[in-house]
Order: structure tokens, then C-alpha cells, then sequence
């Protein structure tokens, strides 16, 4: 009950957060940028109680004891939503970078709006081959890799509307207030850059956990083809972006799609039968 | 309290005054000014401007009369009859009105925030500064930056070669460590070469049929000439190219620039065509990562920005209105014993 509440909390004040956000990206107004910080700090406070609490009523199973309730589409979704709101509060927003968060704050929201008003919240014992500690490490070095591509789309999505607003010739008062196109590039590749290494790392885990407890590291089900088409996207994209030195919007089309193929392997979970079926539910 | 404000600023007609003053090291006159009695007083001294402000208490007899006498035996010239006399109130939010740049010669520009920095500072090193002009000065800065955060007076600049160094920022971010390519020797392209270095581009590049103007071009600005036909090579080094040659036909073909962009590692390349005839093919707007502006586009930015010019200066007005007020209720409320406080929390 604490919990939920909790979490409907954190909800409304990202919300808040989020609309202020996109307020104050057309409206030049010092004070609408620190009531988003405000609203984001005291969100990220709730949702920090309302995710301990969680953990409080998980381990209330005895078998559960130390491991994260992340076997959930809630867990997941709502520790997604935490990290995200946690990386733009202490990087964009302490980079002065606080106009981003009409970009990336509607993901914080999002994430945790789903998860608080479609996804089953109720807590189970776990299945007895989760019950390790790399129930600890693949899904959340996973989960945290995912947040990291969502905040590199928001800076994708500026990039794109400023790239397009210089094109255009006729830029508006908006392109004078976005961070510059060098600045919005090295930073999407900076975040892919060092994001990519973590989803493999996630990725080779799930390998060794697999041969530990099935015999067999790798079997293509399709959240695990999934996830390596998004990880040969965001490779591409590197490749196009410090290799062959491209610019403009043909590799930022590229990371944008390997955006979508990480939300096919996050949600395409429902498809899967076999070995990651967890989430769904099933 | 009691505040008095003489200003000789680019309003005036006659500049004589201003020039005489301008030529007074301000220490001097604040040395002056404490020699005869002054309690409180700071100068702000600019190419623009020259201004004085004296502050006591309340029912202290602060006469303008006196100040500009001290001045002209300064100066050595009658400075009288130019000046512009505030008392109080309209001292407070002239002093608003300048710190933001609404009284500027371009108006919005930002330059004059320091320069009112560097004439407080100097007040308060002469030991001329107490509670009343500290206060006064802090809120100058503040309101000057709030304006500037929250108004878009500082933005949409109102010259051709500022929109162009400003849409180059939106592309580069801060041009220091930016290479920029001159093509041509021209008034403009002067004109533009002193815009880029005054925002430090780290390197400018002239190239010009004429070998001697080239050269003349870059040594008044630290810059380096290359000949005519070298040009092409220096295309894939430079971030912003300025095209102001007398050709008859385009000098920066689609071929030309698209092999340049391959070599250049991905960087974004900023053309600006301020030749009639044009000097840059407009096909070389379609390469992903170039952007070319023509002198049209700039002129039409510009026209824009005065238009909405006029929205920004009665917003940025409005800050300095409602600051000023804050400030003379405090400042009324020293004399009555009853100190009410500022807002610090807000500062910018």
C-alpha cells in the first residue's frame, strides 16, 4: 500500500516534472528550469522509498532474500524509470543541460506510468533457477544499458529538431536555446559509446548464467536475437560515427533505430516462450 | 537614502564631454571624489559611456552641482550642460537599464555587464563603496544576468555578421579552437573576419586572387594567406568558410565541397555565400553535415530578430521596472529603521 502510493507519487511529480520541462523549452524562464530540478529531485527522493519498500515486501519470502524484484515487467519498468531520472538529474541537468528534459523526462515518465498503471505489481516467490546472484547482474546491468539508449534518443530527438532547424534557414528562437549540434552529437555518441560495452557485458552474463543452469549459452529465442540486432545497431552506428567519420543525420537515424529494436527486445518478451519468460508473466 | 546619477552616454549629440572624461582614469576621480567630501560614489567608464554615481543617507545634501564641478576640474572641460541628471528612483532603474544592456548602443549586447563589474570593483578598491552602493551594484549584476537568462533580449542579434557568427555557434557550440576560411579580401569579408576572431576562431584563413590583399587581410587579424589556388585543400581543415569573392561564377562547387566533407572526418562544415554573383553552389546545401546560408537568409534573420526586437525590450523592461521597485522600497525602508530584506535567494 506504501509502496503503491509511493510510486504514485513519484509519478505525478515526474509528470509535473516532465510538462514543466517542456514549458520551459518555449519559455526562456530561469525559475521553470529549478522547478523541474525540484520536481525531478523530490520524484527520484519517492521513487528511491517507494523501490525499497518493494524490496522490503519481496524479501518478506524468504527465498527471495537478496535478490532484486526484477523478474517483473513493474520491477523492470520502475527500476528503468529510477535510473533514468537519476542519470538526467546528476548529467544534463548539472551540465546545464536542463533543456533536454523535455526529451528524455517523458521517458522517466512513461516507464514508470506504465508500470504503475498497466503492469501486475504483485510479488511472488521467485522460480527456482532465477534464485542466483546473477539475477543481480544480467537484467540490471541489462536494465541500466536501456536507460542509458533512452536518454541518447532524447538527445537524438534535439539533435534532429536542431540539425533541421539550421537546414531549414530559418531557425526559430528554439535553435539558440538548444545546446549546439557538436554538443548534442559527441554527447549521443559519448552515452552509445560507453553504453554499448555494458549491454554486452549484460548480454555475455545471460550466456554464462544459461550454460550454468541449461547447458547452453546462446539459443537464439527472440529476446536474445532481439537484443543482439539492437547491440549490431548501436555498433553500426559507432562504426558510421568515429570510423568512417559521417555526420549528420544518416548515423543518428541508425541509433534511433537501434533504440527501437531495444524496445522490440524489452516488451518483445511476451513472444518469447522459452527462456525469458519471466517477465511476461508466464 | 539619496542617489544621484550623471551620465554622458552615445545619446548625447555633442560627444566633446564624454570624450574629455573618457580620457580621466577613474581612480582619479574617485580619488577626487573622496578628497572632497564623498562618501559613496562608483564610475562606469566605456567607449559609449562615461557615468557617476554618488550615494548618501537620506537626508544628506547630495548635489549634482558639486559632483560636476569636481568633474570638470578633472576633465578640464564644461561637462554641465551635456549631462543627464537622475535622482533616486530614476537613478536605480537607469542603472537596471544599462547593467541589462537597454542602453546599450546595440542594444542587448552583453559586454556592458562586465564593464559595470569592472567600475563597482574599482569603487569598492578606492574604498568608496558602502552598504547603499554595494547593494545597489550586486543588483545591478543580478538584474543584468536575469535579464539575459530570461528574456531573449540578448538573443537574435541585429547585423548580418553577428546572425552568422551566432548560427555558427548553434552548429560549433564555442568557437575558440575553430578554423575559419576567408574567401576573398573585401569590406564584408573583413567585416566577417573581425566577427570570428572577436568570438576566437583560432585560425583564420584568407585566400584572394590578389596575393598582397589576402596577406594584408590576414595580418590585421593574426591570420595566415594562402594563395588562390591552394584554397581547396584548406576547404577540409576549416569548420566556417565566408565567400565574398568577385568571381563571376560559383568557386565552391558541389564536387569540390563533397570531397572536402569526405576528408573531414565527419565534422559539420559551415558555408556562408555573401557574393553577388553567388560564390557557392546551392546544390551544396543538400550534403548531410554542410550547411550554406546566403546573404539573404542572414538579412532575413536579421529582419526577424528586429521585429521581435521589440517584444524582448518591454519583457526585459519589465524585470528592471519590478527590480528597481524592490530595491527603492528597500532602500526607503533604511531611513525608517526597519530594514526590510532583498530577495537573494533567487540569484541568478
Amino acid at each position: 500500500m506504501a509502496q503503491s502510493l509511493l510510486s504514485w507519487g513519484a509519478l505525478s511529480l515526474y509528470t509535473t516534472a516532465c510538462l514543466v520541462a517542456v514549458g520551459y523549452l518555449f519559455n526562456k524562464s530561469e525559475r521553470a528550469r529549478l522547478t523541474m530540478l525540484a520536481l525531478l529531485g523530490a520524484g527520484l527522493v519517492l521513487h528511491l522509498f517507494a523501490y525499497a519498500a518493494r524490496i522490503a515486501a519481496f524479501w518478506a519470502f524468504p527465498e527471495n532474500r537478496w535478490y532484486l524484484p526484477v523478474n517483473s515487467f513493474f520491477g523492470a519498468l520502475s527500476y528503468m524509470a529510477l535510473a533514468l531520472a537519476a542519470a538526467f538529474f546528476f548529467i544534463e541537468a548539472r551540465k546545464k543541460l536542463g533543456i533536454l528534459g523535455a526529451f528524455i523526462l517523458p521517458f522517466v515518465a512513461g516507464s514508470l506510468g506504465l508500470a504503475v498503471l498497466k503492469a501486475d505489481s504483485s510479488l511472488a516467490p521467485l522460480a527456482p533457477e532465477l534464485r542466483s546472484y546473477w539475477l543481480n547482474l544480467h537484467p540490471m546491468i541489462l536494465m541500466t544499458a536501456y536507460a542509458a539508449f533512452a536518454n541518447a534518443f532524447g538527445v537524438c530527438l534535439a539533435l534532429l529538431i536542431q540539425e533541421r532547424q539550421i537546414k531549414s534557414r530559418k531557425p526559430s528562437e528554439l535553435c539558440y536555446r538548444l545546446p549546439s549540434l557538436d554538443e548534442l552529437d559527441s554527447l549521443n555518441g559519448r552515452i552509445i559509446a560507453i553504453t554499448l560495452p555494458v549491454l554486452l557485458l549484460g548480454l555475455a552474463m545471460g550466456a554464462v548464467w544459461a550454460h550454468q543452469i541449461w547447458g547452453k549459452p546462446w539459443t537464439w529465442d527472440p529476446k536474445e536475437t532481439m537484443a543482439l540486432i539492437t547491440a549490431a545497431f548501436y555498433a553500426e552506428f559507432l562504426w558510421l560515427r568515429y570510423v568512417s567519420g559521417q555526420r549528420g543525420r544518416t548515423p543518428v537515424y541508425v541509433s534511433m533505430a537501434g533504440f527501437a529494436c531495444m524496445l522490440a527486445t524489452f516488451f518483445g518478451a511476451e513472444l518469447s516462450s522459452g527462456r525469458h519468460g519471466f517477465l511476461g508473466g508466464k | 537614502m539619496k542617489l544621484i546619477s550623471l551620465s554622458w552616454s552615445h545619446r548625447a549629440k555633442v560627444s566633446a564631454a564624454r570624450e574629455a572624461l573618457a580620457s580621466v582614469p577613474v581612480e582619479r576621480v574617485l580619488a577626487e571624489l573622496k578628497g572632497r567630501g564623498f562618501e559613496e560614489a562608483a564610475v562606469l567608464s566605456t567607449c559609449n559611456r562615461f557615468e557617476l554615481y554618488a550615494a548618501g543617507q537620506a537626508n544628506q545634501e547630495l548635489a549634482a552641482a558639486k559632483l560636476i564641478s569636481a568633474l570638470e576640474d578633472l576633465a578640464g572641460a564644461s561637462l554641465g550642460e551635456q549631462a543627464e541628471v537622475r535622482e533616486d528612483a530614476g537613478a536605480v532603474s537607469h542603472l537596471f537599464a544599462v547593467s541589462s544592456g537597454l542602453d546599450s548602443l546595440v542594444v542587448g549586447e552583453t559586454e556592458i555587464l562586465g564593464q559595470v563589474k569592472t567600475g563597482y570593483e574599482a569603487a569598492k578598491n578606492a574604498g568608496m563603496t558602502g552598504k547603499r552602493l554595494n547593494v545597489l551594484f550586486q543588483r545591478a549584476l543580478f538584474v543584468g544576468k536575469k535579464v539575459r537568462t530570461e528574456t531573449s533580449l540578448a538573443i537574435g542579434s541585429s547585423s548580418v555578421p553577428s546572425v552568422a557568427v551566432q548560427l555558427a555557434e548553434t552548429i560549433f557550440g564555442r568557437l575558440d579552437g575553430k578554423s575559419a576560411l576567408i574567401l576573398g579580401a573585401g569590406a564584408m569579408a573583413e567585416l566577417a573576419a573581425k566577427h570570428l576572431a572577436s568570438r576566437g576562431v583560432s585560425k583564420l584563413v584568407v585566400a584572394n586572387r590578389t596575393w598582397e590583399r589576402a596577406y594584408q587581410l590576414a595580418a590585421r587579424y593574426q591570420g595566415e594567406a594562402v594563395r588562390w589556388e591552394d584554397f581547396p585543400a584548406e576547404l577540409e581543415k576549416a569548420d566556417v568558410v565566408i565567400a565574398s569573392t568577385g568571381a563571376p561564377t560559383a568557386v565552391l562547387t558541389r564536387e569540390l565541397v563533397a570531397g572536402a566533407v569526405r576528408r573531414r572526418g565527419g565534422r559539420s562544415l559551415f558555408l556562408i555565400d555573401i557574393a553577388m554573383p553567388r560564390d557557392i553552389e546551392e546544390a551544396v546545401h543538400d550534403i548531410d553535415g554542410v550547411y550554406l546560408y546566403r546573404l539573404e537568409d542572414l538579412e532575413a534573420i536579421v529582419a526577424k530578430n528586429m521585429a521581435s526586437r521589440a517584444e524582448a525590450v518591454a519583457a526585459a523592461r519589465r524585470v528592471v521596472d519590478a527590480k528597481a521597485a524592490e530595491f527603492c522600497a528597500w532602500a526607503g525602508s533604511l531611513s525608517t529603521g526597519a530594514e526590510r530584506s532583498l530577495k537573494h535567494s533567487e540569484r541568478a
